[in-house]
């Protein structure tokens, strides 16, 4: 399975996704985006189920634009996620439930950074630093002793090659590309994604 | 009535007889309404339409299974390649199947996984494609034609549909390439191959493809990596077909028998 | 002619009207006046308590003033069967937002999803308008303090100041004359309440049986709701008699002395 990570700094939150698309054994493609962003100040990471990822983050990203055109202003990052929570663990108690992990990052000026964890049975939870797949299991440790509240966005990058390249040396599974968004005040950037190229130098 | 008393006298079936049961849930709304295709008439479709195809039925229903296609995005377009093989278990129902279906003068798809479910979908799609140019007065962009299919195909998933379609076109501006399948992926990429024999053709694909592949090179790299996948998988074969798509239209390239090919390429091999 | 148009909601009459939203309207021009300020610090909510029978337990039943949840009150004018039944719905509304997104409802949109509501009554078939209007203060984070008024027609709109029911026309004249482009603090809100009320209702004099008032402030994290205790209505009232009465006999002094000025 593949593994998205994501880690909270003091004023933004970076999220960071492997590319590959499996299929049974075969990689069928090597530069899927699986950061999306929703709004200026909003992006989840998904992973899980092919079909089910892509059509579950389209649903809530449509109705959080919905929202915004609705109101006039857009819903907090809390409530973001809280509303993905609520409509995932309404969806798993029908015959049509989604399979997927998710990391929420959104940034509010009022109330700061947010990385949101949820699983596929919704438990959710906000946390400083997250990590879904095999490969976020070998992330924990290297969050533990790296991650700090003064946390820099440069650090941060820093801690997600750590990350790559644990995942890249003792996973079994190839994940040779990882993109890497940001969210912060001045809304979603991209950063240059890590390759096992790139993490030589 | 009648048809049950006869069922619990068929001994494989009598077994096996609840999990036919009919489901009241059931509708038959496709009979009147296409895009809404009723599921098998009994309860759990997708576990017990299982038991046919296993060894342990006396009643064994075999999908036409089997295939090799692919398509690869380079400078001058898509080229798409497939074989004309259906199988239904070990056995070779047809040699002649169209794997390429031509959706309409800018479309193309590929048909893998089960062919009754493929040519459904198209057909339905077709249709859909159709009447969107009637109501738009434009042609429909593949990217809007594949999230149509995409829709469907993902409302009906975990109901025991297999399909792997990889479509291109273009929209006069450029070209483009999707890949749709029944667990509900919808993915553009630069080069695709679905179906049994997709391993091996990929092996020959990847090792040859580049960008700045000319038309001639790249028609003969889909056509070798398919011929390679007939060599290989039993369950491709028959003719291979290639074709090319351009930003303002698809053209058949060549159709030619796997046989022809092996020994084209045996004969350039051993000189 | 009318009688032929009149007996359904949902059809127009020849000259495009509704009459029976007209209808509702007008029920409520004869019920209860309640009235809202929108103070700098705060805001407020007063109403006229009409059903004031010494053996009716005020303790159990608020007349005129709802509580909708931690950060919004209403004050409802017309009939208080519907009027209940509109509030019921408020509070649910309310409850499903903050189930669904963990937050309170901004103001405006319970206020809209209300109106969408009462909208329905309008235009469906055999249904009755509800004969109701409604006062809404609330406090959300994006706009701070908002006072609306929603009607029967489910139309709704933002206020400063406004007043529903009974002599509403005079009571909104009356703020209108009594406010200007900066808000006042929430004291001064409360006095003009009473004053509002002292001039529009028809009663020689006011008693805290017949007001209903409720305030609403922002302290730090959390939304403080009051409800003001007879005590506290008492005083107001007694604050403002006051007042009226040294105006009214410094009016008599000054009438005296012109007199005076005038026999010399």
């Amino acid at each position: 399975m593949e593994s998205i990570i994501g880690i909270k700094g003091k004023d933004f939150v970076m999220l960071a996704a492997d590319s590959t698309h499996p299929h049974s054994i075969m990689v069928l493609k090597d530069d899927e985006n699986k950061i999306h962003k929703i709004s200026d100040s909003l992006l989840i990471a998904a992973t899980g189920d092919a079909g089910d990822t892509v059509q579950f983050v389209e649903y809530i990203s449509k109705n959080i634009l919905l929202y915004k055109m609705r109101n006039g202003y857009e819903l907090s990052p809390k409530a973001a996620a809280y509303f993905t929570r609520k409509n995932l663990a309404d969806y798993l108690r029908t015959r049509y439930a989604y399979q997927v992990w998710l990391l929420v990052a959104g940034y509010d000026k009022k109330e700061g950074p947010q990385l949101t964890f949820i699983d596929y049975l919704a438990n959710t939870l906000s946390v400083k630093h997250g990590a879904h797949g095999y490969g976020g299991m070998f992330c924990g440790s290297i969050f533990d002793k790296y991650h700090h509240d003064n946390l820099t966005q440069d650090e941060a990058y820093e801690i997600m090659r750590k990350c790559a390249r644990e995942i890249q040396k003792r996973l079994i599974i190839s994940q040779p590309r990882f993109h890497v968004q940001v969210v912060d005040t001045n809304g979603v950037k991209r950063l240059e994604d890590i390759t096992t190229e790139n993490l030589k130098d | 009535m009648a048809l049950n008393d006869i069922l619990k006298h068929m001994p494989s079936i009598n077994d096996a007889y609840n999990d036919f049961k009919a489901c009241e849930e059931l509708s038959f709304a496709n009979l009147t309404q296409n895009k809404v295709l009723s599921v098998p008439p009994y309860c759990n479709p997708v576990e017990n339409l299982a038991k046919l195809q296993e060894g342990n039925s006396d009643v064994k229903i075999h999908f036409d299974h089997g295939t090799t296609t692919l398509g690869f995005i380079y400078q001058g377009g898509v080229v798409m390649a497939v074989d004309s093989r259906a199988t239904g278990g070990q056995y070779i129902g047809s040699q002649s199947v169209r794997k390429v279906v031509e959706i309409n003068d800018l479309l193309l798809g590929t048909l893998a996984g089960g062919a009754a479910d493929c040519t459904y979908w198209y057909r339905v799609l077709t249709s859909e494609c159709r009447l969107y140019e009637l109501r738009n007065k434009k042609k429909i962009s593949l990217a809007a034609a594949t999230k149509i299919m995409n829709n469907i195909i993902y409302s009906y998933k975990n109901s025991g549909l297999s399909m792997g379609m990889i479509l291109a076109g273009g929209d006069m501006n450029q070209v483009s390439l999707y890949y749709l399948d029944s667990d509900g992926t919808r993915t553009t990429g630069k080069v695709f191959s679905v179906g049994s024999g997709s391993i091996f053709a990929l092996g020959v694909l990847d090792s040859g493809y580049k960008w700045d592949l000319k038309d001639e090179d790249a028609y003969e790299l889909g056509r070798r990596s398919i011929y390679h996948a007939t060599h290989r998988d039993a369950y491709s074969g028959g003719t291979v077909r290639v074709y090319h798509v351009k930003k303002d239209g698809w053209n058949l390239i060549s159709e030619e028998d796997c046989l022809n090919l092996h020994r084209r390429y045996q004969a350039e091999k051993n000189n | 002619m009318a009688r032929r148009y009149d007996s359904r909601t949902t059809i127009f009459s020849p000259e495009g009207r509704l009459y029976q939203v007209e209808y509702a309207m007008e029920a409520i021009s004869h019920a209860g006046t309640c009235l809202g300020i929108l103070a700098k610090d705060g805001i407020l909510l007063a109403a006229e308590r009409r059903n004031i029978n010494k053996l009716l337990d005020n303790s159990i039943f608020a007349e005129k003033i709802y509580r909708l949840n931690e950060d919004m009150v209403c004050s409802v004018a017309g009939i208080t069967s519907d009027a209940n039944v509109l509030t019921n719905e408020l509070r649910v509304i309310a409850q499903r937002y903050q189930l669904q997104y963990d937050e309170p409802i901004p103001v405006e949109q319970l206020v809209s999803s209300l109106c969408d509501v009462k909208q329905a009554y309008t235009q469906y078939g055999g249904k009755r308008p509800f004969g109701v209007s409604i006062l809404y203060m609330g406090w959300d984070k994006h706009y701070g303090y908002q006072l609306y008024q929603s009607d029967p027609s489910g139309n709704y709109s933002g206020w400063k100041a406004t007043c529903i029911g009974n002599n509403a026309a005079a009571a909104v004249s009356v703020l209108k004359q009594e406010l200007n482009e900066t808000p006042i603090p929430l004291g001064d809100a409360e006095d003009l309440a009473i004053k509002v009320l002292a001039k529009t209702l028809d009663m020689t004099k006011l008693s805290s049986e017949k007001i209903e008032m409720s305030t609403l402030q922002r302290d730090g994290d959390a939304t403080t709701i009051k409800i003001l205790s007879n005590a506290e209505v008492d005083k107001l009232i007694a604050k403002y008699e006051k007042i009226q009465a040294e105006e009214e006999a410094a009016k008599k002094e000054k009438l005296a002395q012109q007199q005076q000025q005038q026999q010399k």
